[in-house]
């Protein structure tokens, strides 16, 4: 191997303008390829962020219930029972959240709006207060100051609110200003409240749309709910990685504690209702999800960029791969009577295949390495430099005011490993042609 | 003296297409070149010197009849079969060198000893110093091939031909390319090796001057043998 090292590295050298033009296109494309893992990787973390701070646990313990089979009411009766049974079967849960959900309209002095109030009791939800950002007053009012304004404590207190940026600028709304609730309870009526903003949040992409959060005991007496009543207890873990595992642990643990359980359907909470008010059976079911289930709907935003990377590094790799197959071609074509005599000496077949795969895999590496570590090096950078996301559609997409990117050392040797594979793929029909060179080739030019 | 058969050549024929004619390039050859034997194949361009060549190389395999290396019928055997005989019983010097440009003359020297993988770094390193030694290029090791002149090339790939120890060396047209001198020294330097060490030489030429100094001539016109002063014969010729 070493020979074949040295032959490979030297030829490589010798033919300085081809290899450096090879190895310049595959450090560029391995470069588009990590950067386009890192921003796919950056959008599910942020995706994971965002999702578990306002909307969804790593894994949650929902429900429905219902009076007639009609009902499709998102409130589990006996909560307390149900998150206490929740603990034991994951003792690892960095903290479980109890939280009430629902479906209203806020309405203020000129604009209405369709959102979910979600209730949280203040004092437990630590994440929830790490991961809201207030606006500034110019981020949601016309002529506001560049300050933040409002407390979000103050949702610890009764008939309160906290809005995000885009809500309050539909509304036409600040810190400060009512709003009125509106729903449909269980029996028939509308009921209203009336709630004050005490904070407004940064937007956190899509899913700060609909969400707005009230105290848990706001949403229940909206709603009439009994004391012992909750929507969802959220797990949190120390690893998301293992939220499916642990809903499987629920599922087989709540299931043998006496509770009946929906057949898993990876879909928000929301999404179900239709389906749950079509089902024939009355009392309370639990539907276990992980966070994933929660933002399926948004899952086609990493979906679609894996995609448009396959796409692109695919074109691109195609093209390079030609260039590789053309290349070693003309090697081949180049060293004929070399091949010939390294037959003629004793290289079997198999040796000139592989001194051939070796040089190829060798400009292979050597491209993909240089780029995949200098798009290991830009997304770091960029990720580090925490660019502002200008426009507003851009930044519901990406979930993020700025650019998130995450790379690991996984994906740039998964690259490497990959595209120096494929080079070697690519190098194959020359070097098969070159290993079926007959040695008299060595001997033709004289005689 | 009786000795060793290396190669013999029963009834070879080989015919190469062209178009959709066929062109004999050899007809009907029998030969036979015993051990420690310096033998000239000597005939005009195209007469089938090459070919004869090839077919004791196992480079090629005759169309008809019989080519047998070693004790070896080489047609019997497959590529990879006639690949390992080159490599342990055959030696090749070529008119054009055909050193490996990307590497020094010792690598070049070493390459048929890597493949074998018989010996290990130490004796394979001490070997090529040797070879080198005997063509007098000790001082060019670690000279590529574009910083020689043509009798150090020519000089390099006979120390390759010679680093397996093979029984048979193979040289066509070796002194083509060179000067007059220069062609006279490699001649003189085969000649030496061939007599030191019973290494059998079969080369090939067209050059009068080179065959004067041949043991045994055959000569080959339209790929039939036209001349051989035969087995048995080269040594007193030699001496003669």
């Amino acid at each position: 191997m070493g020979l074949f090292l040295t032959v490979a590295v030297r030829n490589l050298l010798q033919a300085k303008r081809r290899t450096a033009l090879l190895v310049t296109a595959l450090a560029g494309v391995t470069l588009l390829l990590v950067l386009l893992m890192a921003l796919s990787a950056g959008l599910t973390e942020t995706m994971i962020r965002s999702a578990t701070a306002i909307s969804s646990g790593h894994v949650n313990v929902a429900g429905f219930s219902k009076n007639k089979p009609a009902d499709a009411w998102p409130v589990l009766h006996g909560i307390e029972a149900i998150r206490r049974k929740v603990a034991d079967l994951v003792p690892e849960a960095t903290s479980l959240v109890v939280r009430e959900r629902a479906w209203a309209k806020l309405i203020s002095d000129r604009h209405s709006l369709f959102v979910s109030p979600t209730g949280v009791d203040y004092a437990s939800e630590a994440r929830l207060k790490e991961a809201l950002v207030l606006a500034k007053e110019s981020d949601y009012k016309k002529g506001g100051r560049d300050v933040v304004v409002g407390d979000l404590s103050k949702l610890a207190e009764p008939h309160t609110a906290v809005l995000f940026a885009g809500q309050a600028k539909r509304l036409d709304v600040e810190v400060g200003d009512d709003l009125t609730i509106t729903a449909p309870t269980g029996a028939g009526r509308t009921n209203t409240l009336d709630v004050r903003i005490v904070a407004i949040a940064r937007d956190f992409g899509f899913l700060s749309n609909w969400v707005t959060f009230l105290p848990r005991q706001d949403v229940k007496d909206l709603y009439q709910y009994g004391d012992d009543t909750g929507a969802v207890v959220q797990v949190y873990l120390p690893d998301p990685a293992g939220s499916e595992e642990v809903m499987g642990r629920l599922r087989e643990g709540l299931a043998a504690a006496g509770h009946e359980l929906m057949d898993h359907e990876p879909a928000p909470f929301f999404m179900k209702f239709e389906r749950v008010a079509g089902e024939d059976w009355t009392g309370q079911k639990l539907d276990v999800t992980v966070w994933s289930d929660e933002v399926s709907f948004l899952k086609w935003v990493v979906t679609a960029l894996d995609a448009i990377s396959v796409v692109l590094v695919g074109i691109l790799m195609v093209i390079i791969a030609l260039g590789i197959t053309d290349s070693m071609w003309i090697a081949v074509r180049e060293r004929t009577r070399e091949v010939g005599t390294e037959r003629a000496i004793g290289m079997t077949r198999r040796q000139v295949l592989a001194l051939f795969l070796v040089e190829a895999m060798l400009l292979g590496l050597a491209g993909t390495t240089l780029g995949g570590l200098a798009g290991a090096g830009v997304a770091a950078l960029l990720d580090h430099a925490r660019i502002e996301v200008a426009w507003d559609a851009l930044r519901m997409i990406l979930m993020s005011d700025v650019l998130n990117l995450a790379v690991g050392p996984g994906q740039v040797a998964w690259s490497i490993g990959v595209f120096t594979l494929l080079t070697g793929v690519a190098a194959l029909p020359p070097a098969v042609r070159a290993a079926r060179m007959q040695p008299v080739t060595a001997m033709h030019h004289a005689g | 003296m009786e000795t060793e058969s290396m190669v013999r050549l029963k009834g070879v024929v080989k015919e190469y297409p062209l178009g959709k004619l066929k062109v004999r390039a050899l007809d009907g050859v029998d030969l036979c070149i015993r051990k420690g034997e310096f033998t000239v194949v000597a005939g005009p361009s195209g007469s089938g010197k090459t070919t004869l060549l090839n077919m004791v190389g196992c480079v090629d395999v005759p169309t008809a009849g019989e080519v047998l290396v070693a004790g070896k019928e080489t047609s019997k055997l497959d590529d990879r079969g006639r690949t390992l005989l080159r490599l342990e019983r055959l030696g090749f010097i070529f008119q054009t060198f055909n050193l490996i440009p990307v590497l020094t003359a010792a690598q070049n020297v070493e390459f048929p000893l890597l493949l074998q993988r018989r010996l290990g770094r130490r004796r394979r390193r001490e070997r090529v110093r040797e070879m080198l030694a005997l063509v007098g290029l000790e001082a060019l090791l670690d000279q590529r091939p574009n910083e020689m002149s043509g009798g150090q090339r020519q000089r390099v790939a006979i120390a390759r031909a010679l680093v397996t120890l093979p029984g048979i060396v193979l040289a066509d047209e070796p002194t083509a390319n060179l000067d007059t001198a220069t062609g006279m020294n490699i001649i003189d330097l085969m000649k030496t090796l061939n007599r030191e060490r019973q290494t059998t030489f079969i080369f090939s030429t067209h050059d009068p001057r080179v065959m004067e100094h041949a043991r045994r001539i055959v000569r080959i016109v339209d790929g039939r043998i036209a001349g051989d002063d035969g087995c048995g014969g080269a040594a007193e010729r030699a001496e003669a």
